[in-house]
């Protein structure tokens, strides 16, 4: 049963769009790294309801520390197009210059933290950021998003720790896609899913509990319930801290590195009841927000205004070369200006 | 006083001026630190300034590195320095690289203080001297200073810097007294200190080792011109090529092991630059290439007998 929310129609209906544009934005820009446009790239497909149900709980006042597969929370969360695509470009208006691989967006004037390629590397960050959100008594919580890979990590544990021991208004939240890169979130023999070790100890977020907080699972499929979910957790986190878990499947590859079909049989494909469009567009309907023929013409506005976008930004220029050696201190030592001689 | 009142001295000086200070640590709040540099900042400035943390390097480094995103200044003791790899990750990777992969969107104003190298017998896990870990991070500032007035005049000049600063303690001169004003001074970062002049030769040495090649310099008459780097990473260019064109003799001394050390960076960009100017080897002076051995730990740092060894080795060359 679909409950009552506190978000408008209007809202959901802009969250679905932008759910789409992720999705044609996604195989595009693995097409476009196939072509040799892009150098790399890592594909999202199965979080799209994840990425659009947290940008939506976001409000001003809160602080967004993503990961590297987060690209429909910047979306959904209102940074200009133009940015972003910059960003994943590496185009010579990128905020960053080029320096970082696509995705990895730093957006500070809008709260969002720079994502950082080792896996939980920001999770310390965020909770050292949550604890200047309590020193200064700003308003509005922090929240950080991460793999299921991420939960092996000492970084995972340490931010856990931190958080309740300084009872910080933070959210931790779990994308977990039943993979870290080839390896299950749960042990399995012959690539079979253990359901006993998921029952007994796998459940990541029962491992909130050890820390003196609370830990949620939720269907990662269904962006309004994310939404509801992560809103309710952003406003709770003024009283401490909160893990959830979404529930979802990774239905491509970790990167454009490797291929699922060495290491396992895909059971999410697209278009299936368990793809977050399909999952999504089930309770939209529901709602009565969504019909077939909206469904249609929204499809027919992203597929085109995607390939617009990619066309457009894959041809912009590259930062200047000779930028490449400033910014590494706020006043380079003498031996960068002797470097500069090298780039010609 | 002594350095670490020295040290305690600065950052009350700079917590007094800037409420966007905060200590954090292992023992760093009622105990006051294992070394006392934080002795009684808590009842001044209070648990939310002045941080008890969990154990763990990893957690008070990130933790840290996230109060400078947000806009606080965070100063985190890492209680020995080799205790500090299990968070070297994150100086590596996000404090050290913070600025640079943003194009400066996030700048990280932060000084990471920690005692180093060898002086109160602690084996080879409370004696290390890790410097080039951090000095071949591009990104660090790395400072060390020498004498209790170099310890404050530094450490307020690294808590104003806006990047990230590994700031080295020398354990084994944290008890050695100096005159140290009690108000607010800098010192500037990026110029080395020339403690003694001579014609003879050049000795460029750093933190824990200064005193004993003063001391070394003073009761043998030697001749030489001694430069204290104070900052490591980057290192004072200028004044180390000044002397050694004007001695054409250097000997590098240092308590961290010889291979790949500081010394092999500036006897390479010594020879680079002022091979025409030398009449000698560069020699270098440093720790044995073993870890630090706990009972037979005076046979591994360097010694007057070995200093003099190579001082006239150099003053006799032909």
């Amino acid at each position: 049963m679909i409950e009552k929310t506190d978000i408008g129609k209007e809202e959901l209906l802009t969250g679905y769009r932008n759910l789409v544009m992720e999705r044609f934005m996604d195989k595009k820009l693995l097409n476009a790294s196939k072509q040799g446009f892009l150098p790399f790239y890592i594909p999202l497909m199965g979080h799209e309801a994840i990425h659009i149900g947290i940008g939506l709980a976001l409000r001003d006042n809160d602080y967004f520390y993503p990961y590297y597969r987060d690209f429909g929370t910047v979306l959904q969360k209102g940074i200009p197009l133009d940015m972003i695509m910059s960003q994943v470009f590496s185009t010579q208006d990128d905020n960053e210059l080029g320096r970082d691989m696509p995705d990895h967006f730093s957006f500070k004037k809008y709260n969002i933290g720079a994502v950082i390629t080792p896996v939980a590397g920001h999770l310390t960050s965020a909770t050292g950021i949550a604890y200047a959100y309590q020193y200064r008594k700003k308003e509005g919580s922090i929240i950080a998003t991460f793999g299921d890979g991420a939960t092996s990590t000492p970084d995972f544990h340490v931010a856990m720790n931190f958080a309740g021991v300084y009872n910080l208004p933070m959210v931790f939240f779990c994308e977990n896609n039943g993979f870290a890169i080839s390896v299950p979130t749960y042990p399995t023999e012959n690539g079979a899913f253990d359901q006993t070790y998921e029952e007994t100890r796998g459940q990541i977020y029962k491992k909130a509990e050890a820390y003196g907080f609370n830990g949620i699972r939720i269907d990662g499929t269904n962006f309004v319930e994310v939404y509801r979910q992560t809103r309710k957790a952003l406003e709770n986190a003024k009283n401490g801290p909160i893990l959830i878990e979404a529930m979802t499947y990774r239905m491509g590859p970790h990167s454009t590195a490797d291929d699922p079909n060495k290491y396992r049989t895909n059971t999410v494909t697209e278009g299936s009841e368990k793809d977050p469009v399909i999952a999504s567009q089930k309770v939209l309907k529901d709602m009565g927000i969504l019909d077939d023929k909206a469904i249609e013409s929204i499809n027919d506005e992203m597929d085109k205004k995607s390939t617009d976008l990619i066309n457009k930004y894959e041809k912009e220029p590259k930062p200047d070369k000779h930028t490449i050696l400033d910014n590494l201190y706020e006043e380079n030592p003498w031996y960068i200006d002797e470097e500069k001689g090298d780039i010609q | 006083m002594t350095m670490v009142k020295a040290l305690n001295s600065a950052l009350d000086n700079a917590m007094e001026k800037d409420d966007s200070i905060i200590l954090l640590g292992e023992d760093v709040g009622i105990d006051g630190g294992v070394f006392r540099v934080t002795d009684g900042l808590l009842n001044k400035y209070g648990k939310s300034r002045v941080m008890d943390t969990p154990l763990a390097e990893l957690g008070i480094i990130g933790f840290g590195i996230g109060m400078a995103m947000e806009g606080l200044k965070a100063i985190p003791e890492i209680q020995f320095q080799d205790f500090l790899y299990t968070g070297m990750d994150q100086i590596i990777n996000q404090m050290a690289k913070l600025r640079y992969r943003t194009n400066g969107d996030y700048t990280l104003p932060m000084v990471l203080r920690t005692p180093y190298a060898g002086g109160v017998h602690g084996g080879p896990y409370h004696s290390q001297s890790g410097e080039v870990y951090f000095t071949h991070t591009q990104g660090l500032t790395v400072v060390t200073p020498s004498n209790p007035y170099d310890a404050k005049g530094l450490l307020l000049s690294s808590i104003e810097l806006n990047d990230p600063v590994i700031f080295l303690e020398p354990k084994r001169s944290y008890f050695i007294k100096g005159e140290v004003p009690e108000d607010y001074y800098k010192i500037d970062l990026r110029k080395a200190n020339v403690v003694k002049e001579g014609d003879d030769l050049t000795i460029i040495t750093y933190g824990p080792s200064v005193p004993l090649v003063n001391n070394t310099v003073n009761k043998n008459n030697v001749n030489a011109d001694i430069i204290d780097l104070r900052t490591l990473n980057p290192f004072d260019l200028d004044t180390i090529l000044k002397s050694v064109k004007k001695t054409g003799k250097v000997l590098i001394v240092h308590e961290a092991p010889k291979m790949f050390g500081v010394g092999a960076e500036l006897a390479a960009t010594i020879a680079e630059r002022a091979i025409d100017y030398l009449s000698a080897p560069i020699l270098r002076v440093t720790g044995l290439d073993i870890p630090v051995p706990f009972a037979l730990e005076d046979y591994y740092v360097p010694n007057e007998r070995r200093i003099m060894e190579a001082v006239n080795k150099l003053l006799n060359y032909q």
